[in-house]
């Protein structure tokens, strides 16, 4: 059942990427914008300048330019960077890893602090936690995750500074990685000193990214556990004389993940979109500092290639989100 | 360790002993860095590219201090402009400027260890010039050909006289690279594993995040203070001032001049802010209302740059009135323009405007770009308002100004910083004000008339005078207006010696311990 | 939605906090002449860095300082909520209508039409809605309408999808099989009986919206794209301020501020109109 499901939702992603393939392209080329001028060097002259557009193909017509793009993007070559000289692909490749493992940081940080908070408020429902804990909440929906960015720069990179504000990794340490996933790959090797340091370039811009995502899990957790703590199993498990905490934790708990799961996925993609902006405050060698500097410099390859990306991976996670929640979803009946 | 000298093990416990200050001034911070034999730099650009002489990033003036660290060019310069030897250690024409001769450097050698040739010297060169290759300044580079290796001589005939050439050998895309190195490992290689002959040689790079260099032991000039050199990519100026002052980094460029002057006199920092080749300019379109003189020139004097400079800027900049600065060849100091409201006032009575009939323009500009642009465009538009003059502010991206630019669709006035680090009047003057050049935004016959014959002049001394007429003609009926000479704020640690380059490049082989 | 609704709306709490932000905001953008003791846009570069008056050595007339041109920081703040306030109503009302609309067509005509709608709503929710409205800003050039526009192709989908998904449900109710029955067209339908029950829905989600939209300014502001020209708005405020945060803090913290109770007003208002009046969207 679930696999079938999984193949439905997997076709449907194709048209969805063909239309997200269309406004990419239509976005970027029908616009008027020249990015030749950009590398027009001193003293060149009108052929100079023909000969730069014939190079990157922006002297054929319009539809001509978007067939060969889809084509193109078709055999995986999501064209050339401007300003770069790399395939896109590739280049989007060597960056993706950074902002995939802020991203799963942040998630498990969010997932972590959302639960605790969640499950504090209700386990002290009526008493001062709770009122600490919605105001937390309501902050951290109310703070965009670039706000915090900056908050946190100023805090724990200026005023006491304890925390690296910028890059990945001390680019002292000798690394030799393999992978472009750092993390991961020092986790596996047991290299504790590469952790550390990754970890301390990554704590700042992934608390930065975790808290709206926090309060949103931390809120809908707690309203979902004060549904589920007003079931009749509750009530029952109370006759049966079970402790709070243990019926918060081994029946209600259950109970409130399937619509903290389906509610909060969305949020998980603005987490990932959010990498853009929080990349570029903590200098962080991700996809999304690229995606800034190449819509500065016009480098529309680069551009798209990135968007599309995003498209992808959004896409990706939305599956992710659906199958989670199918394969949750048999264990609600349970109650 | 064994190659570790006495001397170096006393400069390294003085290095430290004179950051013991800093790093109790600093705390916590400090712990983040520090190694006594390496440098950190928080830099303000990305490097996109290993190859210093073909795509935008080869024109790319901020990037040039890695390209000068890791590659040599043909020819060197000096902090103060001036040119001295690099890979070529004699270079000139003959007579009728129909050939040039050069001479090799001798003991020169590629960072897999084996020598520059006058080969690599003529295929960097051949290189450069074919239509093919990719490098933006192919234009200068296919004046000459034909080239013939003697010895370590190399000739070539001139198929076209260009005043410059020796001077583009030290300025953008006038890098030698390694013929046999990059063509065993082909474009996408070599952006892999770089191969230059400079004083540092490419130990990791890590894109969008930091490249860390190390020493190449055999540079023919002498080993640098520093080991190891970091630049970290810190694009962020506010992150690039909290990098030096928390300790992660040893030094920055480009921070706000209002933190440089805060920092500077921290105890544990010190700093510099010396002028360089970058001029902050408006450039004046021949559109409407731009066509009556009597307004440009009412526009130019009406501009307070000194205020500018000492309020805005703090101080830092040199007001100016052509497109040379001080340090260019063809700077006249007798060109002046003056700021003069009363007379401002008046050229703008004569061209039929006063503050109760003004006039009405846009001006475009950059915002962040360059330090303050977009407020010193705010201050100046309140400058112009008090001669009945509107100037409706426009901003835009630097890539927009240059699509702008090349299509002729300037606002009647825009903000631009031109930079030309080797101070020839025809990097200034003449591509910003030759009309077929697509750089330039006043169009006009007369112009060309007087710039056309300078750019093949052979006479040296009457091709500087030429450009200084042309200068002077612009002035008098104001084409351009000439803001300042931009200064460029350095902070590093006590205990460095920074020697500032005019070309504003910061230069790790030139980074010294005090 | 009938009388009750609203007066139990006037006594939550966080209604109440939601109204009073809106009308401050209101207040500071309809009245800034009024108020704001300086021109927004004077600058005095004799007067720069004034410090706010919880320190020493104020400047007459600036209680809150002035930034690195010597303007007013108080009078920004000021006209800043008159550009948050435009762009947020603009914003909103534009994306509302949109998105109102296709959905409102979507799920009331179903078949091709919810077909098409449907499938340009997945497309839109696959882009990242802050790198799309950078690229857009980018795209279309800098300026109060740039962003507006931006704000819009970005966020009608939050309505539409919502929309879509209430009609579903309202098509079903006896009272549209009542209307259809006295003959009303499918389009009087839609527009007349559908929307009136959808009302306390749009209103959350136009309060919400506002929130989003002053954030989004913000953010292009803070990546250089936002509105040109000097004028205050609070995100640009943040972006200049920031280069000072060493020896001006409040340079930059004081426009976060006011976006932050700003958006806690708005979000408190949508979710206590949520809890009151509509039964459909409380989950």
């Amino acid at each position: 059942m679930p696999l079938a499901y999984l193949v439905r939702r997997l076709a449907m992603a194709i048209p969805t990427l063909f239309g997200v393939a269309i406004v990419d392209f239509v976005l970027l080329r029908v616009v008027p914008g020249n990015p030749i001028a950009m590398m027009i060097p001193p003293g060149a002259s009108a052929a100079d300048i023909a000969r730069l557009r014939a190079f990157y193909g922006l002297d054929q017509p319009i539809p001509v330019q978007f067939w060969r793009w889809l084509e193109a993007l078709l055999h995986g070559n999501l064209g050339v960077s401007i300003d770069l000289r790399r395939g896109v692909l590739g280049l989007v490749m060597s960056r993706l890893p950074a902002t995939l493992e802020l991203a799963l940081l942040a998630m498990v940080l969010a997932v972590a602090l959302g639960i605790a908070l969640g499950v504090g408020a209700i386990y002290w429902q009526g008493r001062w936690p709770e009122a600490v804990v919605d105001g937390i909440a309501g902050l951290g929906m109310a703070i965009p995750d670039f706000l915090w960015g900056l908050l946190l720069v100023l805090l724990l990179g200026v005023l006491l500074p304890i925390l690296p504000i910028s890059g990945r990794i001390d680019p002292m340490l000798s690394t030799h990685f393999v992978t472009p996933f750092y993390l991961a790959e020092s986790l596996a090797r047991g290299e504790f000193s590469l952790v550390g340091s990754l970890l301390a370039h990554m704590a700042l811009p992934a608390v930065a990214l975790a808290l709206p995502l926090t309060a949103v899990i931390a809120r809908i957790l707690k309203s979902a556990l004060v549904e589920a703590m007003s079931q009749d199993y509750i009530l029952m498990a109370r006759v049966k004389g079970l402790g709070r905490a243990r019926i918060i934790w081994t029946e209600a708990f259950r109970n409130a993940l399937v619509p903290t799961v389906t509610l909060s996925g969305v949020q998980f993609t603005f987490l990932v979109g959010g990498t853009v902006l929080i990349e570029r405050i903590f200098s962080y060698p991700g996809i999304g500092n690229m995606a800034i500097d190449a819509v500065i410099g016009r480098d529309l390859p680069l551009i798209q290639g990135v968007v599309m990306t995003f498209a992808v991976l959004f896409i990706l996670i939305n599956l992710l989100i659906d199958m989670t929640y199918v394969l949750l979803n048999p264990r609600v009946r349970h109650g | 360790m064994s190659d570790f000298s006495r001397r170096q093990f006393l400069q390294t416990v003085g290095a430290a002993a004179a950051a013991v200050p800093a790093l109790e001034v600093m705390g916590g911070g400090a712990a983040l860095a520090r190694d006594a034999n390496a440098l950190t730099i928080a830099y303000n650009v990305d490097l996109p590219s290993w190859d210093p002489t073909s795509g935008p990033s080869a024109v790319n003036p901020t990037i040039q201090s890695i390209y000068k660290s890791v590659f040599g060019q043909f020819i060197d310069q000096n902090p103060d402009l001036s040119f001295r030897p690099g890979l070529i250690t004699k270079w000139g024409w003959n007579d009728d400027k129909s050939k040039i001769a050069m001479t090799v450097r001798e003991g020169a050698f590629w960072h897999d260890g084996t020598p520059v040739t006058p080969e690599d010297v003529v295929w960097s060169l051949e290189r450069a010039a074919d239509p093919k290759g990719g490098n933006p300044i192919q234009f200068v580079w296919s004046k000459i050909g034909n080239f013939k290796i003697s010895g370590q001589e190399v000739t070539a005939d001139v198929k076209s006289y260009e005043p410059a050439l020796f001077k583009w050998m030290a300025f953008l895309t006038g890098f030698v690279l390694p013929k046999k190195a990059y063509e065993k490992a082909g474009a996408q290689g070599f952006e892999k594993q770089p191969i230059g002959s400079g004083p540092y040689q490419v130990e990791e790079f890590q894109r969008g995040a930091f490249v860390r260099l190390k020493a190449f032991p055999k540079w023919w000039g002498g080993k640098p203070a520093f080991e190891n050199v970091v630049f970290k990519f810190v694009t962020d100026p506010t992150s690039r001032v909290a990098e030096v002052e928390s300790g992660s980094s040893d030094l920055t460029l480009n921070v706000p001049y209002e933190e440089y002057d805060r920092l500077r006199v921290k105890p544990g920092f010190a700093g510099s802010a010396r002028p360089i080749t970058d001029i902050g300019m408006l450039f004046v379109t021949n559109r409407p209302p731009m066509l009556n003189r009597d307004l440009r020139l009412a526009l130019h004097h009406a501009i307070d740059k000194k205020a500018i400079v000492d309020k805005l800027l703090r101080g830092y900049g040199v007001p100016i009135d052509t497109l040379e600065a001080p340090e260019y060849e063809a700077f006249d100091p007798t060109i002046k323009v003056g700021y003069d409201p009363a007379k401002a006032k008046a050229l703008m009575a004569k061209a039929g405007y006063s503050p109760q009939h003004p006039v009405s323009f846009t001006i475009q500009t950059t915002r962040g770009y360059m330090p303050k642009d977009f407020e010193m465009i705010q201050a100046i538009a309140g400058m112009w308002q008090e001669i009945g003059a509107n100037a409706n502010i426009e901003v835009y991206e630097i890539a927009k100004h240059f699509e702008l630019r090349a299509e002729h669709k300037l606002a009647p006035l825009a903000f631009y910083d031109w930079g030309n680090a080797i101070g020839d009047p025809s990097t200034s003057t003449g591509f910003a004000m030759f009309s077929p050049s697509p750089h330039s935004a006043w169009k006009s016959p007369k112009l060309d008339a007087m710039i056309g014959p300078l750019w093949g002049m052979k006479d040296e001394a009457k091709r500087i005078a030429g450009y200084k007429a042309v200068d002077r003609y612009i002035a008098e009926n104001g084409l351009v207006i000439p803001l300042l000479q931009y200064a460029q704020p350095i902070l590093y640690r006590q205990g460095l010696t920074v020697v500032p380059h005019a070309a504003g490049c910061i230069l790790p082989q030139t980074v010294g311990r005090a | 939605m009938d009388e009750t609704a609203w007066r139990r709306s006037l006594g939550n709490p966080r209604v109440l906090f939601g109204l009073a932000v809106l009308a401050l905001l209101a207040l500071a953008a309809l009245g800034a002449p009024l108020i704001a003791p300086q021109n927004p846009l004077h600058q005095d570069l004799l007067a720069s860095f004034a410090p706010p008056f919880w320190h020493a050595g104020v400047v007459p007339g600036h209680l809150l300082g002035t930034d690195d041109l010597g303007r007013d920081t108080l009078s920004r703040l000021i006209y800043g909520a008159r550009i948050a306030l435009t762009v947020a109503v603009i914003s909103a009302t534009a994306a509302g209508l949109i998105g109102t609309l296709l959905g409102l067509a979507a799920g009331y005509a179903g078949g091709l039409p919810d077909a098409i709608v449907s499938r340009l709503v997945d497309v839109w929710m696959a882009f990242p809605p802050v790198l799309l409205s950078i690229v857009l800003v980018a795209v279309i050039g800098a300026g109060l309408e740039a962003v507006i526009l931006a704000i819009v192709i970005v966020d009608w989908t939050r309505f539409c999808r919502i929309v879509r998904a209430e009609v579903l449900v309202q098509r079903e109710q006896d009272y549209v099989a009542a209307a259809v029955a006295i003959g009303l067209g499918p389009w009087r339908v839609a527009l007349q009986e559908i929307l009136r029950n959808l009302l306390p829905t749009l209103i959350v989600l136009f309060t919400l919206e506002m929130g989003i939209a002053i954030t989004v300014e913000a953010i292009l502001s803070f990546v250089g794209l936002s509105i040109a020209s000097g004028a205050p708005s609070w995100g640009g405020m943040i972006a200049e301020g920031r280069l000072y945060i060493h020896q001006a803090w409040w340079l930059m913290t004081l426009p976060v501020g006011c976006i932050i109770v700003s958006v806690l007003g708005l979000n408190a208002l949508g979710d206590g109109l949520r809890q009151t009046l509509d039964p459909l969207v409380r989950r």
